[in-house]
């Protein structure tokens, strides 16, 4: 006991000292970050969903990352050039960067990580197929090539390809790696005590000068919200994400929270059928379409379920995505409209249609539902809502054997809405669509094929506005996400898909 | 008692069977979880191939066929979402929902054995009125509705415990729980601790009606005596039972407790995984659960016939 | 109670008249006495004339939002008012209106479930308990298979691939609970037998089915009753927790259940949300746990211990 309490004191003067001299230069601190979900795997093309993704970026870096700004930056790569066709990367490595298990970063990494991020168990494997080959040129030179011009190769690759190290991966095998994952990140993995938390510590030898701040990083997944309001108020967490409005108007008056709020990139949409369970409904009637949007009062359900906090949905391109049109219009709430339009569809009296939405797989989305069939009730169109459990409605939507009419919603981590497009209306080539529309999958294959950065732009701007006139959805609305943090921390940037990096972020103690 | 016990292992084997053929068929009617597993951008051909890589084209009894050989050999399959091995992730998460079912029991037996010998010896006494009480609370008051409570009021607003989370202690290499444990495991614990109580309560109330403890009261024993010597031993033999079958109960049936306070166990593992419809690691929890339970209620049994020798093993 | 406690043995069956006014004043007396049974006998019958007189008694239509009066906090509070006794939830809906008309949900559950299980449970315990032999055997194995299992794991996995409606819940409770009646049933029809007053009616040239009907039904009510009680206030507080998981009736019944899982995410902010339907759970099971208590005391001492 002596002998412990000597040795504490020793510690302590010790860590004091430590403090003193290193003040305000070497990582401190530890920050608790609470996910709403248990991330399956702390590898990137394994992972499973965004809380996933999110831990395992802290420690790996790819060849390229989206910088704050939303534009493309050097990350383990110096610079790239394209070729002139638009199907050739060549990538300049940077020389000084080490695993965390001291392996040597290079070409090989590179082309051993697209090797295996590409193969058939990977759930995420189309995110490697995009590239048609990898090669090593040189150590520190790497040439991606695709099929056909290919615009968002770059910011897939900073949303998936995470650089592994290929001597240990073949070491330990995908059993070992998934137990001890290891990248070239900011932080370097230490624990995971499965459902209960992870732990990662500070990578001293991180490439970045001056990063990581924090000394210790821990992930702790609490699934039920009631408790990740009662854990931030106790102080036991750091960061809680996707709070509620109410949930944060409740934090409002704790002096040791702090509230953030911004813009989500999701929209929320009811959407027509022309696949399967619509055809022949008189939803296929364009007119139809635009009228049952202009029978929503989307700003009052802001109003009423979410306090306020929400952007009407112009579109399927939110304002931060590239190619966003500045000029379009909200629809807005007009039931006189509506009905006018219903009676030139040859619809005076309305119509009865099946309608269906998830249950407990969005924020207050059941309430949305329930607000949305009254409106639509109102200008004449009787539906019939249907709740279901989300798993099981998933699996139907993807099926297409969801009714003419139903809720959901899509997010989008890489800053351009295509792929967003793509998955809602790709006919029947994609799994989540129930749409098809000749004039948007030409537009589509267009701006898939165009790497020129404005001439994309004036390509999503006509997308827009030919699909205001043809609405395939309702627009609902793109929600406010909102997190408390702890007053300590600094530098905590979330962005507007839901993600974050952690290496600028600092804790006072 | 040999022939007892063979008896009752080839029972609990039917019994486990019949629990696989259950978990499997439930599992069909659930439909595909292929689609689950695919990112929303995937083609109609990707979702084909996996299909088919998995298995879940072949027919329904083949499928049938190789979940139940490879259950036999130790292999519970694959959890779609975490793509690993299902018994490792349930053996993961075990020594967590142990430790809460253990502390929970405890909790259970130091409050609920006293409280019921009190109120059985002393009818309509005060401690009467508690046990009672104590045994209605138990059974009328839903724990997870409790357990949000308790985190408002003592983890909130008091700050006596953890809100959430398992934290434990190293000593010797042995892991020990922390006062995290002590709300989520009273939550869990309250039912069980109102069945104990009614149980002890009224099988005192028996037993003092038994013609031996008459006798020993007839033969002017003291009070003390009498209660050593018979009504504890007596009671404590089908408390025995009670014990088996209640920890069963608190292994299997923390789920809500466990996805309230974010206790890294098993409930918390089943909540994930019927949320995320990975069907494969629901399949196999229940049968993991049931083989447990199915195991305790052995063991019980015959833990009853070695302690009760006025009990035959004849049918 | 005392006296029944102590295993005196006083039975309706002994009751010192025949007649059924004098067997009514009996049980009127036995229930005077036990004030616990009469409390719980007095609590059930305020659940069911809220259940049947729901659209009198509720000021607010149970499903009318109002959201600008959302969230009042209830009258004894400061800021709360008499409009809304128990205050209103996230979508201005009067939770007393909701609460008196989830007694509708939670009995019809309680009711309908305990019915199946019942009904069922029963034909086949005498079918087994009566026939025996290979039958028994095999039904015997079934319910202690069924029995086995833990049974929150798989209601919960059930009503995770069913989805949500009324009709699916009580299904789901209703043949869960089917082993349990085949149990108590079965274990009479063998005490019966093993009584030998059934050799005694058969030798005097009595049917089958008059046995069955004459001897063995009426004294299977007594027990059955009993635990019919117990489960179905079981069924209640398994109904709130599926609904707490979000398996339960679709979201916009009132159902206590349903309650509870929207008042748990305000549960810090706005605790009177949850609070009051978890109160109406508690008082409800309150008063059907104390009217099985009784009941068992008074049909039937030996059951004390069957109960899961």
């Amino acid at each position: 006991m002596e002998k412990s309490g000597v040795k504490c004191l020793f510690t302590i003067v010790l860590l004091l000292s430590a403090m003193v001299w290193t003040a305000g230069a070497g990582p401190q601190g530890t920050l608790r970050v609470a996910t709403t979900t248990m991330p399956n795997a702390i590898d990137l093309p394994m992972g499973s969903e965004r809380n996933a993704h999110n831990v395992a970026w802290q420690i790996y870096n790819s060849l390229v990352w989206i910088q704050d700004d939303g534009k493309v930056g050097p990350s383990l790569a110096d610079s790239w050039t394209v070729s002139e066709d638009g199907t050739t990367y060549t990538f300049k490595l940077r020389k000084d960067v080490k695993f965390h298990n001291g392996e040597p970063f290079n070409a090989d990494a590179v082309v051993y990580t697209w090797n295996r991020g590409k193969q058939d168990s990977m759930q995420w494997k189309e995110k490697f197929a995009v590239a048609k080959s990898v090669e090593k040129i040189d150590d520190y030179t790497v040439r991606v090539t695709t099929e056909g011009p290919s615009p968002l190769l770059l910011r897939i690759m900073a949303e998936f390809w995470a650089i592994i190290p290929p001597k240990h991966h073949q070491k330990v095998g995908e059993n070992g790696f998934l137990n001890h994952p290891i990248g070239t990140g900011p932080f370097v993995f230490k624990e995971w005590k499965k459902g209960d938390r992870i732990i990662f510590e500070a990578n001293p030898n991180y490439w970045e000068e001056g990063y990581p701040k924090v000394k210790t990083l821990v992930f702790r997944p609490i699934p039920e919200s009631s408790t990740r309001l009662a854990a931030i108020s106790a102080g036991e967490i750091d960061i809680v994400t996707r709070l509620s409005s109410e949930e944060a108007k409740s934090l409002k008056n704790r002096k040791n929270v702090k509230l953030i709020s911004y813009t989500v990139d999701r929209v929320y949409y009811i959407t027509f059928n022309n696949l399967t369970s619509g055809k022949g409904k008189p939803t296929e009637n364009a007119l139809v379409r635009q009228a049952m949007n202009y029978a929503v009062d989307v700003d009052a359900v802001i109003d009423a379920l979410f306090d306020g906090y929400g952007r009407p949905a112009t579109g399927y391109v939110t304002p931060g995505n590239w190619g966003y049109d500045e000029e379009i219009q909200p629809f807005g709430y007009d039931p006189e409209k509506a009905k006018k339009l219903l009676a030139e569809a040859g619809y005076p009296d309305g119509f009865e249609m099946d309608f269906a939405c998830p249950s407990g797989a969005y924020n207050n989305f059941e309430q949305v539902c329930e607000a949305v069939q009254g409106y639509l009730g109102a200008v004449g169109v009787k539906t019939n809502l249907n709740l279901m459990e989300s798993g099981k409605y998933w699996d139907l939507e993807a099926k297409k054997q969801l009714p003419p009419l139903f809720g959901d919603s899509w997010s989008e981590a890489t800053g351009e809405a295509l792929p967003r497009l793509k998955g809602a209306l790709g006919g029947k080539n994609a799994n989540f669509s129930a749409w098809s529309d000749p004039e948007i999958d030409r537009l589509l294959e267009e701006i898939g094929k165009t790497v020129d950065d404005d001439a994309r732009a004036k390509l999503y701007v006509e997308l827009q506005r030919y699909m205001q006139k043809n609405p395939p959805f309702i627009y609902l609305y793109e929600p406010v996400a909102f997190e408390g943090i702890n007053p300590g921390v600094k530098d905590y940037r979330p962005r507007p898909a839901e993600n974050y990096y952690l290496k600028y972020t600092s804790i006072d103690s | 008692m040999q022939r007892y016990i063979l008896s009752r292992l080839v029972q609990s084997a039917g019994i486990l069977i019949g629990v696989l053929l259950i978990v499997f068929f439930m599992l069909q009617m659930t439909g595909d979880p292929v689609s689950l597993m695919v990112s929303r951008n995937a083609s109609p051909e990707q979702v084909e191939a996996l299909r088919e890589e998995l298995g879940y084209n072949r027919p329904v009894m083949v499928q049938f066929f190789d979940f139940f050989t490879d259950a036999l050999t130790g292999d519970f399959g694959m959890s779609l979402r975490h793509r690993q091995p299902s018994l490792k992730l349930i053996l993961d998460r075990l020594p967590a929902t142990v430790e809460l079912a253990a502390t929970a029991l405890m909790f259970a037996l130091v409050i609920g054995v006293p409280l019921g010998l009190l109120g059985g010896s002393n009818p309509n006494s005060f401690w009467d009125i508690m046990a009672r009480g104590a045994g209605l609370i138990g059974q009328t008051i839903p724990n997870f509705w409790l357990a949000l409570i308790l985190i408002v009021i003592l983890s909130v607003h008091l700050g006596w415990f953890p809100t959430f989370g398992r934290n434990t202690w190293s000593l010797f290499g042995l892991t020990l729980p922390t006062r995290s444990v002590v709300l989520p495991a009273f939550a869990l614990g309250l039912f069980t601790t109102g069945q104990i109580v009614r149980f002890v309560r009224s099988a005192v109330l028996e037993i003092k009606n038994e013609d031996y403890v008459r006798t020993a009261y007839s033969k002017g024993l003291s009070d003390r005596n009498i209660y050593m010597r018979h009504i504890l031993r007596n009671a404590s033999i089908p408390l025995i039972s009670i014990i088996g079958v209640q920890f069963g109960y608190l292994m299997s049936g923390s789920i809500y407790i466990e996805t309230i306070f974010s206790w890294p166990g098993l409930g918390n593992l089943l909540a994930e995984a019927i949320g995320n419809r990975d069907f494969a690691l629901v399949q196999a929890i229940a049968f993991f659960t049931s083989l447990v339970v199915v195991a305790l209620n052995l063991l019980t049994d015959v833990a009853y016939g070695l302690a009760d020798p006025r009990i035959r093993y004849g049918d | 109670m005392m006296e029944i406690a102590k295993g005196t043995g006083l039975r309706i069956d002994r009751a010192p008249n025949t007649g059924i006014r004098a067997k009514a004043a009996y049980v009127c007396k036995l229930l005077w006495r036990d004030k616990t049974g009469l409390a719980g006998l007095i609590i059930v019958l305020i659940v069911i004339t809220a259940a049947v007189f729901a659209p009198f008694l509720s000021p607010y239509d149970p499903l009318q939002q109002d959201l600008r009066s959302a969230k009042t906090p209830p009258a004894w509070t400061e800021e709360g008012d008499m409009d809304h006794p128990l205050g209103t939830d996230n979508l201005g809906r009067d939770i007393l209106s909701r609460i008196i008309y989830g007694t509708r949900v939670s009995l019809t559950v309680g009711f309908f479930g305990v019915l199946i299980a019942c009904s069922i449970g029963m034909v086949i315990g005498l079918i087994s308990g009566y026939v025996g032999g290979l039958t028994d055997n095999i039904v015997m194995g079934l319910v202690n298979m069924i029995l086995a299992l833990p049974y929150l794991v798989f209601v919960v996995f059930i009503a995770a691939i069913l989805g949500r409606s009324l009709l699916i819940v009580i299904l789901i409770f209703g043949f869960t609970d089917i082993p349990i009646f085949v149990r108590i049933t079965r274990g009479e029809v063998l005490r019966i037998r093993e009584s030998g007053y059934i050799e005694a009616a058969r030798s005097i040239g009595a049917g089958n089915g008059r046995i069955i009907f004459r001897h063995i039904l009426p004294n299977l009510i007594g027990p059955l009753i009993t635990i019919a009680t117990f489960e179905m206030s079981a069924m209640i507080f398994y109904e709130a927790g599926l609904g707490f998981l979000g398996l339960s009736v679709p979201p916009s019944v009132p159902s206590w259940g349903n309650m509870l899982s929207t008042g748990r995410q305000y549960l810090t902010i706005y605790p009177w949300i949850a609070t009051y339907p978890g109160l109406a759970i508690v008082f409800t099971g309150l008063g059907m746990n104390l009217l099985g208590d009784w009941f068992r005391d008074v049909l039937d001492p030996r059951l004390r211990r069957i109960k899961r």
